[in-house]
């Protein structure tokens, strides 16, 4: 029970990123809407990290340099994020995140990208985002 | 429009490659380590992307003072989203975090909060929304019975 009032929380929190972030991009521009809230994310999880004593940071020299720097797409995904949502409101733009998202996830799974474990390409998968496109026309009529 | 859903399918492709990378950190490295150098990553590239586009511009703005304390949103999303996943499994939380997110946007576009504009809600799109949902549930855990079978196949 705890842990689906997590994950619905978890939900909760993403769609009102988006919506703050195109609020705050209204009143004083998209790069410094972007600037501030990673900004100030950025302060809050070192914050929780240093009082969770979070010793792993050193770890991060065992890991590809390339892995480290998927921080750095956040930039795009922002800008993307709040334009899309100035432009379509919150429910197509997160309908369409999510699309492409999962389309990439299962291109990767089954190429074995990126280090991940190869998976065979399987119907249900395929099925569920056909459905989300079909739901996304039905959005749109 | 058009250039809505071009942005939204580039960031969405982003956000999986992000997703990946951050998993491959995530087997070495601690949740909040890593999401304190995710964050981190993405001021600096933020920061750099508007310098590039607007120059000292950039800090030509008044924020209003709840603007400082939007950070706390993406904490509150990691927060939630790694007990979710440790007391559900990665299978059930996600796709019923991404549920949780498009059953919120339509509430959100519905009711028009926070200075969005209101988009009217019409059971069309609650119907739309419900197929996407199903959607993701059909992606997230179909096909997990298969997957045992075809693995013991192997084992065998």
């Amino acid at each position: 029970m705890r842990g689906t009032l997590f994950a619905i929380a978890g939900g909760f929190f993403l769609t009102l990123q988006s919506v703050a972030n195109a609020r705050i991009s209204s009143v004083i521009g998209t790069w410094q809407a972007a600037t501030i809230t990673q900004m100030t994310g950025f302060l809050v999880a070192l914050l929780v990290a240093l009082l969770l004593r979070d010793k792993t940071f050193k770890e991060m020299k065992h890991v590809k340099p390339i892995y480290l720097s998927g921080g750095a797409l956040a930039a795009i995904v922002l800008f993307s994020n709040i334009t899309a949502v100035h432009r379509m409101g919150v429910t197509l733009t997160i309908s369409i995140f999510l699309i492409a998202q999962l389309l990439l996830a299962l291109l990767i799974d089954w190429n074995g990208w990126f280090g991940m474990v190869k998976r065979r390409l399987r119907m249900p998968q395929v099925l569920g985002i056909a459905l989300m496109i079909a739901g996304v026309v039905i959005l749109k009529l | 429009m058009a250039l809505g859903m071009m942005l939204a399918l580039l960031g969405g492709t982003m956000v999986a490659i992000q997703n990946t990378f951050n998993a491959n950190v995530k087997q070495k490295v601690g949740a909040w380590a890593t999401t304190t150098l995710v964050l981190g990553l993405g001021f600096l590239a933020s920061l750099l992307a508007g310098l590039s586009f607007e120059g000292t511009n950039l800090f030509d703005f008044e924020a209003e003072s709840w603007f400082w304390f939007s950070g706390i949103i993406g904490v509150g999303v990691v927060l939630s989203v790694t007990q979710g996943v440790q007391q559900l499994g990665p299978g059930y939380a996600i796709s019923l975090v991404m549920v949780s997110q498009i059953s919120f946007a339509l509430l959100w576009d519905t009711l028009g909060w926070f200075g969005l504009e209101q988009v009217p809600f019409s059971w069309m799109k609650a119907l739309g929304v419900v197929m996407i949902g199903s959607g993701i549930l059909l992606f997230q855990l179909g096909g997990r019975r298969a997957e045992q079978v075809s693995k013991k196949e192997m084992a065998g």
